[in-house]
């Protein structure tokens, strides 16, 4: 008879108790699958919100206009850096950003003016698609600007509303025009919800008088995602001259990048204290089914069952039982996790808005299977189980054959 | 025989079992009150912050201020309605601020962000969160005073230092555009970049002036709590008062409701890894139960024969789950204490990995993880886990009353 045999029929000598173990395990293993799939598409979707609607991959800027952004400070040579970054494989896009007040009829904000480049902007990032009300920008109506959700309420605005600028050319005369209101964003970060007006980079050059060539910042996105975000930095900064400064989204937002990284940590915590519920359940029913049996492992001693085969045997019985419990586990766990890619899990009900570290979050949360979402719940159990059942199959491969023959 | 006396010693019967199944609760009970009370500190933490940042745990406000935020919506006669406010013992703190939004210009460029006029003599660093960030300088003298204090990042982005001129615009009272110089008299640092580059603190009256209001004309009435806990149920309790009624009271979730999401989202979160465990821990408790109502069909069977009611063999197997219940509570509650004297008095100091400008719901996060819990969670706990374990014993107990007295005698 061999072992796997023998194991089988001993999980399935107390069935009952084999079913409470299978189906806690079951149960532990595909909610840790739904948890980490959804855990996973939301790191995805906030690392989307930041990357695809805002920062880009990477951003090219003059060396120090990060620390003070002055309308002065610019890539004087933009049209001709951008075109050369497109022709060895990347997409990228011009920005001007300018600062100054916007007034509506009830009320008035600082704003932070940001002029796109129509014909790029759109294969860079993917905020033309992110319109709550309204239509994005069109070449034709320059003056009419897309404008941040705060902001909306701040100013009391809505659409087809006219809005008053106020602020200072680059000459230092004064910068005066009227605009309406052709859209409203969703909700992307703190800095733009609260402040940024959207216009067409020929619109902001003529309303505080830039420099006809030029921008401020250019976006850059990789056309292949499977490109390392270094390695494309390296590539663009042999580009460039040294008055610029390359850098990547990581290092343009370090603490939600660290954030990112570090938020499947909070998937393994989650884990582990799960499976030290699972651990001990296993380690029970593994514990009593041994203890019921020292007379029969006696036997199976006194004919020559060597320790070793024992140790196997539990082991055996155990690894049955989870991998019963992960099949059970992944075909739930991944249906659920399925359901919840498709259909997202809405927190509208709990919650308008979110935010974190500036960041907004879509109240829709939708899961993200992946090889490593799923795979890591099983192979938890798996090690969890098998840490569990150590004692009780040391404790039966140690016993005297002859008190284990005589024990009740 | 006492039933007590009897669970008691059944559960002895089977010592290991008793004690893995029990370390399990154990290990429930520490981590319910590790996730609770992480809960309990820190949405508390996150409450209080966002509330010392201007608007407080309850804000009085003109009718559709909160909704669209403009100086022509007044809060008239605030002298009364202070002195009314003051008298609910719940309330700690009352203020009034304007609150606005402003483009701020240096000599060297101007940016956009946000203003609270305050009086100095009503503000203190316990509810103003801007006066415990100061790194330079400090408060307006007095409530006219001509000076403006900014955030850090604002002030470097303007090229500012102290006693530098700013030139601030805004709309007021009529809806035109004005302007008016202050000094820098201070500067915060909150350790939030999204607030040290944005928020501005100005004397309240030359506010006033600015914007046309009268002396007793105000934006809101910031109301610091006691306790951030009793803020819906005092709002809607505010809001039905005649002295109220012409204006709007709003709680924190209101204003600001990008907090209110994150800690509701957090918080049933929180509540679902919480079931999920105790769930598993009762998965654990049925097992064991079943098990060892399972092998003793025989004596109960015997018990029967001797005379023992059904319904008393029922309470015997639900007592057994409850003195287990119990038993994990106090290998629970031995191995919390010191735990939960480190956690919250020390904390873990998350520093190292988060650095230290976190935002959550545009409120600056505390790196050190701690955890309080209040009375209330603490029963809530208990509650939990004598349902939990009375629930999970229900089956087996059910199942040793319905034990057949003279077939089960017949099995060994």
């Amino acid at each position: 008879m061999n072992f796997a045999k023998l194991a089988a029929r001993n999980v399935y000598r107390n069935s009952r108790r084999s079913v409470v173990t299978i189906a806690a395990m079951a149960f532990a293993c595909a909610m840790m699958i739904v948890f980490s799939a959804l855990m996973e598409g939301v790191i995805a979707g906030s690392e989307r919100n930041v990357v695809a609607m805002n920062t880009g991959d990477i951003q090219i800027h003059q060396q120090d206009y990060r620390d003070d952004p002055d309308i002065y400070k610019m890539i004087t040579s933009s049209a001709e850096l951008s075109n050369a970054i497109r022709q060895i494989g990347f997409v990228a896009s011009e920005r001007l950003f300018a600062f100054g007040l916007m007034a509506s009829d009830n009320s008035s904000s600082g704003v932070q003016l940001r002029g796109v480049d129509l014909s790029y902007e759109s294969t860079v990032t993917e905020i033309h698609q992110h319109i709550m009300q309204g239509t994005w920008l069109e070449q034709t109506d320059p003056h009419g600007v897309v404008i941040g959700k705060k902001l909306a309420r701040l100013l009391d605005v809505s659409l087809g509303d006219e809005l008053i600028f106020v602020g200072q050319t680059a000459d230092g005369y004064m910068a005066n025009d009227s605009f309406n209101v052709r859209g409203i964003l969703k909700s992307v970060a703190a800095g733009i919800d609260n402040s940024a007006v959207l216009m067409s980079n020929s619109m902001l050059r003529e309303l505080i008088s830039l420099p006809e060539q030029g921008a401020h910042q250019i976006v850059i996105m990789r056309v292949d995602k499977k490109q390392a975000l270094s390695q494309a930095s390296e590539l663009i900064k042999s580009l460039v001259g040294q008055d610029l400064e390359v850098m990547n989204w990581r290092q343009l937002m370090p603490v939600i990048s660290r954030f990112l990284e570090t938020a499947h940590v909070q998937t393994l915590i989650m884990l582990l204290f799960t499976y030290i519920a699972v651990a001990s359940i296993v380690l029970n029913a593994m514990l009593m089914s041994v203890f019921e049996r020292i007379h029969e492992f006696g036997i199976m001693k006194a004919i020559g069952v060597r320790p070793l085969q024992i140790v196997s045997l539990v082991y055996a019985e155990t690894i049955i039982q989870t991998l019963l419990a992960s099949i059970v586990g992944l075909f739930l766990g991944t249906a659920l996790a399925w359901y919840l890619q498709l259909y997202g899990l809405d927190m509208t009900s709990l919650a308008d808005g979110m935010s974190f570290a500036g960041v907004a979050l879509d109240p829709i949360w939708y899961a993200e299977l992946s090889i490593n979402s799923v795979l890591t719940p099983i192979a938890f159990l798996f090690v969890m189980s098998a840490i569990a059942v150590i004692y009780p199959a040391t404790k039966v491969a140690r016993l005297s054959p002859l008190e284990a023959i005589h024990h009740q | 025989m006492n039933l007590n006396t009897l669970a008691w010693r059944n559960l002895w019967r089977h010592k290991r079992r008793t004690l893995i199944t029990a370390s399990s609760i154990a290990f429930g009970v520490l981590l319910a009150v590790t996730f609770t009370g992480a809960g309990d500190y820190f949405y508390t933490r996150m409450i209080d912050a966002g509330a010392n940042m201007g608007m407080g745990h309850i804000t009085l406000a003109a009718p559709d201020f909160n909704r669209a935020p403009s100086s022509k919506k007044v809060l008239k006669d605030t002298d009364s309605l202070l002195a009314q406010v003051e008298q609910i013992p719940e309330v700690k703190d009352v203020m009034a601020r304007i609150q606005g939004q402003a483009m701020f210009a240096s000599a060297h460029k101007s940016i956009g962000g946000m203003f609270f006029g305050v009086d100095p003599e009503q503000e203190n660093p316990e509810s103003n969160l801007f006066i415990k960030a100061m790194i330079e300088g400090g408060m307006p003298k007095s409530a006219s005073d001509k000076t403006i204090v900014l955030g850090v990042d604002l002030a470097r982005k303007l090229k500012l230092t102290m006693g530098k001129k700013v030139v601030y615009t805004t709309t007021d009272i009529n809806g035109d555009i004005v302007s008016a110089i202050a000094r820098v008299g201070g500067l915060f640092q909150t350790g939030s970049n999204e607030i040290d580059s944005a928020v501005a603190l100005l004397p309240i009256q030359s506010v006033q002036q600015v914007l046309g209001y009268q002396q007793n004309e105000v934006s809101v009435l910031a109301v610091i709590l006691h306790d951030q806990r009793h803020s819906h149920q005092l709002r809607d309790r505010m809001q039905a008062m005649s002295q109220f009624s012409h204006i709007e009271v709003l709680n924190w979730q209101q204003t600001q409701p990008d907090l209110a999401g994150m800690i509701a989202v957090d918080k049933s979160s929180n509540y679902i890894s919480q079931l999920l465990i105790a769930l598993l821990v009762a998965a654990g408790i049925l097992n064991t139960m079943l098990m060892s109502v399972l092998e003793r069909k025989r004596e109960f069977g015997v018990m029967m024969a001797l005379g023992m009611s059904p319904r008393n063999l029922f309470l015997l197997v639900m007592l057994e789950s409850f003195w287990l219940a119990v038993l994990g509570l106090i290998i629970g509650t031995i191995v919390t204490i010191p735990w939960y004297l480190f956690m919250s008095q020390t904390g873990i100091d998350l520093s190292a990995a988060y650095g230290d400008g976190f935002s959550f719901g545009g409120v600056l996060l505390d790196t050190v993880f701690k955890i309080r819990l209040f009375k209330e969670s603490i029963i809530a706990i208990l509650v939990g886990l004598f349902t939990l374990a009375l629930c999970a014993g229900a089956y087996p107990a059910w199942r040793a009353g319905q034990t057949p007295p003279v077939e089960s005698l017949k099995t060994i």
